[in-house]
């Protein structure tokens, strides 16, 4: 196992570099530069070259690039062009955002993807299967930028009973983070709530017709018995594997739902990079993000494992 | 030596104030003291660094804790603020500042001269409007409370420019001057002190004791004047949503908001619990025109354009009914407004469009209109521009990029599109040339064909620059509007306003270019 | 008399069409399939006859008619501009179901292209996998924003920018049977007798990818309709005032407090026209490849 892991990491070295390599590709392809966003509508183009000078994007791209890998090579991502602050500090400082909103979400869920996914299966064909697949259906096709937005209008405009936007801290107030991160997570959660609804309804169903569930029902084994302990220990491990999934949406791909709600997170830091051109943070912020997606998929893998042991790494894949 | 025309100004502001006797001469007292004011901003912050950014967003947190040796007042003529007075040599070869006694730094450290140098060494190294300082010689401190600048060549808006509030050379203590580009410690001398910055979400401030307030003015006037933090801490949070800054501000979580969507104007006008704040003329909507590129090559087709249009649609499209109609470059009031040109406004005139177009030649090639989503209001002016070209028989294409892209095309490239959105906010409210500068040569917004510039137009322009009596910039301003104009290179749409708005039981907010936080405070 | 013997023999045809494509029967017995066919058909009955079914302009503006609520003279209402919303939704069927379309077709091309070279030739396997891991390691809309602003906004770059998300996942599902399918015993002894690599490849590998690649495909749609709406809502899909849902979406938000019509009506046929794919996958999952777990992303 542990061989297996380093072999993993090493494997994600390459990647991580073409990752880079990719991005660096792509925005130099993207037209214009921060100079215009800091300078505004009316700033003259004196002024414009001035704010260039001192970002350092009058030097040729290529030494741009060389600077951005030297320094890498010391372990510096680099220093943001718009928020002058290094890198790795300005993304560190938004992960808890993106981190508590993420874990909020899942629990969400877990509690209500897992639940219905459950209920559905063991009343097939019933109304509460119907209902609720129903419900993951819708889930899975409503555009979460757009629920977002609706939420917004029910929630803040009609009763008032939530803020629109903006992010209060845990540490800071309990009652105010539940606040303000209730509708991002329910926004981000809808849509993974109906696949894992769904994964496990089909999952259960499946277990439920083996052999060791018949043979334990046989036996007269209690239904409760026969359901927590035969067959939701084998639901865990596709669901593992959802949540892994899921889990990685929610860390990179709440972007949007960050920038509906005016929440400062991972995912509007680097999306706003891209929108305003703040190349060395784009660079630093998704080396960092697509760091931790690749070991977020070596933890799947190796949970894997954990929970099936017919899973064997010794030979190589 | 003389006094400047600026001490006059200060002059006669005290000699009213101590003529209109102990009752009105009263100055400005909170009617309360404490709370937390939270002000929602529509655009993100970069950088709080004032040296080194130019934007509203910046400007607008940032210079309530930043002061500079000279600012603008409420009609934007320069007054002095850190500085007591400022001495012009009769040749305008030398200013010589005493600065105000007694003020500090938000670190508890006295200000003085050298700080002052050492501001200005680092506006000289990063500043986004260095430019201004290149007529200048050298600067020095002769002692504690004197900054002495010397000049290489007299320059007649040299104060004008020193007093800009555009990039401002705020005074910052000489321990922070070693600070690269954007990253400025936010330490100054106002009546704000620091407390936090969170990109993306909120910049808090709060009140600094050890504040020495500016006592030759009754209250504020502009950016500066007499300023007194009534609010323990006020906290900008950044809105980016209009729906979401108006939601907050019925519900009552912000007690203050910038760019109130007009569409909810006309709602919130009954509301009892909010007070709008309209702040006209915030920026004249425009666009430029790329003089290189057909058909916009073509004076007859550029004049067909500007016949066409119907600025009254235009504006209130881009606008949702919140601009004033407006000729040019200045708005009435300001020193250098003028009406010259006026004739080509708003004719609304299909069947002359028509005719020039025939008279130019034009067969139907395509006229590009670049403009950006990022401000909607320039999108929208396109987008009502195209349709009312389309009307008298042009073939119109929109090209919609994001804002730093358009301005890249605009500034790199004369072909692939025919006229620029944009909106001169800053520069127009400065006033004297700076309204105008767009248009003059060398200058990569200006694009003459075969980078030949209008010889008329320059005459104008140097006039405008280098006249010594304020009389004759004045007609040179005139005159070059009216050449812009009249050669259609520029479509100046109309003026827009900017609506601010707050809670019911605020009390003394009074829309500026900034959100002014100081003599604000809460009823009850 | 004529109409029942009539009637007999098309039931006769039927049952014999029915018979000889079992997929067919077990298809339109789905439920859930039909109704997402049925929704899906009228959503492209829409885009296709769009001129037909509305006279009027999308892009027409009327100052005069703005923020009209639905119902009335404008069925869906007007926009901050006077447009008609209704004539947009119509339009913007189009432009959805187009981009859509091109992506799926990107997909099919070049997904079982470097899917099947990765799994057939296994040098290739190595280099080719290490490259959408890296695109994979991406977040999704991130990358499709990088590839909107690099290549500036139109429809044609969302499409592109798009396909770039989803390529690499195809790939990895061609892959995976392509995979399986090669050591299989007929493939082998088509090897052992000599056939070419194209020609197994073209005749033994790929039929039998068809079903999980058909599936894969109908997700990949619904999930480039819902994308490349995100990609218009944040600035860098279609450029307006071309009509598309996210755009409609984009331009309504900052009214939402007072027309939320403007944004809720893109919404909603955003939101069917998903749900239809969504049915129409589920159908075709079921009956073309029960194994194959919901897609994952």
């Amino acid at each position: 196992m542990g061989r297996y892991i380093v072999a993993r990491l090493i494997q994600s070295i390459p990647v991580l570099i073409l990752v880079s390599v990719i991005s660096f590709g792509i925005m130099k392809l993207v037209p214009g530069d921060p100079a215009t966003l800091i300078g505004g509508p009316s700033a003259t183009p004196a002024e414009l070259d001035v704010i260039r000078q001192n970002l350092g994007l009058d030097q040729p791209f290529h030494v741009q690039m060389w600077k951005f890998y030297a320094g890498l090579a010391q372990g510096d991502l680099g220093t943001s062009l718009l928020l002058g602050k290094p890198v790795l500090e300005a993304t560190i400082e938004r992960i808890p955002v993106s981190l508590s909103i993420a874990l909020y979400s899942m629990v969400l869920t877990l509690l209500i993807g897992l639940a219905c996914g459950v209920v559905a299966a063991l009343n097939r064909n019933g109304w509460a299967d119907q209902g609720a697949m129903i419900f993951a259906l819708i889930g899975v096709s409503l555009p979460n930028f757009w629920l977002g937005l609706m939420l917004i209008i029910l929630f803040s405009v009609h009763l008032g009973w939530l803020p629109t936007g903006g992010y209060v801290p845990w540490q800071e107030s309990f009652y105010g983070w539940l606040r303000t991160s209730t509708m991002p997570a329910v926004s981000l959660a809808l849509l993974q709530i109906g696949l894992l609804a769904r994964i496990t309804r089909s999952t259960m169903l499946e277990v439920l017709r083996q052999d060791y569930i018949r043979t334990a029902r046989a036996k007269g084994l209690p239904e409760f018995v026969v359901i927590g302990k035969h067959a939701f220990k084998n639901v865990m491990i596709p669901v593992i594997t959802v949540i892994g999934i899921i889990f990685s949406v929610l860390l990179s791909g709440s972007l949007v739902i960050e920038s509906v709600f005016s929440v400062p997170g991972v995912g509007s830091l680097l999306g706003s990079a891209v929108l305003r051109r703040d190349y060395p943070m784009i660079q630093g912020g998704l080396l960092l993000v697509a760091w931790s997606l690749l070991l977020l998929n070596i933890l799947v893998d190796v949970l894997y494992a954990y929970f099936d042991p017919r899973v064997r790494y010794d030979h190589g894949r | 030596m003389r006094l400047t025309h600026y001490n006059i100004v200060l002059g006669t502001v005290s000699a009213l104030a101590l003529a209109a006797g102990p009752v009105a001469a009263q100055q400005f007292s909170c009617g309360k003291t404490g709370g937390n004011f939270v002000f929602a901003q529509e655009a993100k912050v970069n950088s709080l660094d004032q040296h080194t950014s130019s934007t509203i967003s910046t400007r607008n947190v940032a210079m309530n804790m930043f002061e500079s040796l000279m600012t603008r007042d409420e009609n934007m003529s320069p007054i002095p603020e850190l500085a007591q007075e400022v001495v012009e040599a009769p040749d305008g070869m030398m200013y010589t500042f005493k600065l105000r006694q007694g003020v500090k730094f938000h670190n508890g450290k006295p200000m003085t001269s050298d700080d002052v140098v050492a501001s200005f060494d680092r506006y000289k190294k990063v500043g986004i409007l260095k430019g201004m300082l290149d007529p200048v010689e050298k600067w020095e401190a002769p002692d504690a409370q004197t900054f002495v600048i010397k000049m290489k060549q007299a320059q007649p808006t040299f104060l004008e420019n020193l007093s800009s509030f555009s990039v401002p050379i705020v005074i910052v203590p000489r321990e922070n001057t070693d600070a690269a580009a954007m990253q400025l410690k936010t330490v100054g001398t106002g009546p704000w002190e620091f407390v936090e910055f969170i990109a993306d979400s909120h910049v808090r401030v709060k009140r600094y004791a050890g504040y020495t307030p500016d006592r030759r003015m009754l209250t504020t006037n502009g950016f500066g004047g007499y300023k007194v933090a009534c609010f323990d801490t006020v906290t900008f949070r950044i809105v980016t949503e209009p729906g979401a800054r108006v939601a907050g501000l019925e519900t009552g979580e912000f007690h203050g908001v910038e760019d109130l969507p007009a569409k909810a104007q006309s709602r919130l006008k009954d509301n009892k619990n909010i007070v709008l704040k309209p702040l006209s003329n915030f920026w004249v909507q425009i666009a430029t025109p790329n003089l290189s590129f057909p058909p916009t090559d073509n004076l007859k087709v550029r004049q067909a354009i500007q016949a066409a249009l119907d600025m009254e649609e235009i504006m209130e499209a881009a606008t949702d009914g919140a601009y004033r109609l407006n000729i040019g470059f200045q708005y009435p009031g300001q020193a250098f407004y003028t009406e010259a040109g006026k004739e080509t406004y708003n004719q609304k005139n299909k069947d002359k469009a028509k005719k020039l177009l025939a008279e130019g030649g034009y067969k139907g090639e395509k006229l590009i209109l670049l403009t950006n989503q990022d401000y909607t209001n320039m999108y929208t002016a396109a987008l009502v521009m195209s349709e009312q070209l389309k009307a008298v028989g042009m073939n119109v294409e929109l090209m919609v990029m994001d804002w730093p892209a358009s301005v890249q095309k605009q500034q790199n490239t004369t072909d692939g599109w025919n006229f620029f959105f944009t909106g001169y906010g800053t520069n127009t409210s400065l006033g004297g040339a700076e309204p105008l500068r767009f248009h003059s040569h060398p200058f990569n917004t200006y694009k003459p064909k075969g980078n030949v510039p209008d010889a008329e137009l320059m005459t104008h322009w140097n006039a405008l620059v280098d006249s010594k009596s304020l009389d004759d910039r004045k007609a040179a301003f005139a005159r070059m509007q009216a050449r812009v104009l009249d050669q259609v290179l520029a479509l100046p749409f109309g003026s827009l306003t900017k609506v601010q708005a707050v809670r019911a039981n605020v009390e003394d907010f009074k829309p500026f270019r900034i959100p002014r936080v100081s003599n604000v405070w809460f009823k009850g | 008399m004529t109409t029942a013997v009539d009637a007999a023999a098309v039931a006769v045809r039927k049952r014999t069409f029915l018979q000889r494509y079992p997929v067919v029967r077990r298809l339109i017995r789905h439920k859930a399939f039909v109704v997402g066919a049925a929704l899906f058909a009228i959503i492209v009955f829409v885009a296709v006859f769009a001129d037909w079914i509305t006279t009027a302009d999308p892009n027409r503006m009327a100052i005069r008619f703005r923020f009209r609520p639905p119902g009335g003279e404008f069925l869906f209402g007007t926009d901050n501009l006077g447009r008609s919303i209704y004539a947009r939704i119509v339009h913007g069927a189009r432009l959805s179901l187009a981009i859509g379309l091109a992506v799926v077709v990107m997909n099919a091309v070049f997904g079982v292209a470097l899917g099947a070279a990765s799994g057939y030739f296994r040098r290739l396997d190595n280099v080719l996998m290490r490259v959408t891991d890296a695109l994979m390691a991406f977040p999704p809309i991130l990358l499709a924003l990088g590839i909107a602003a690099a290549l500036g906004p139109s429809s044609m770059t969302a499409a592109i920018a798009l396909a770039a998300v989803y390529i690499p996942r195809t790939a990895r599902i061609v892959r995976a049977s392509v995979l399986v399918v090669r050591e299989m015993e007929f493939v082998q002894a088509a090897l052992a007798m000599g056939a070419s690599n194209w020609r197994i490849l073209r005749k033994h590998v790929l039929p039998n990818c068809m079903a999980p690649l058909i599936v894969q495909l109908t997700f990949v749609f619904a999930f480039a309709v819902v994308t490349e709406a995100t990609l218009s809502f944040l600035g860098l899909g279609s450029p307006p005032p071309t009509p598309t849902w996210g755009n409609m979406i984009a331009e309504g938000r900052q009214y939402i407090r007072d027309a939320a019509w403007i944004t809720l009506i893109p919404g909603l046929a955003l939101a069917t026209t998903v749900l239809s794919l969504n049915l129409l996958g589920d159908g075709l999952r079921d009956v073309l490849d029960p194994r194959l777990k919901i897609s994952q992303d």
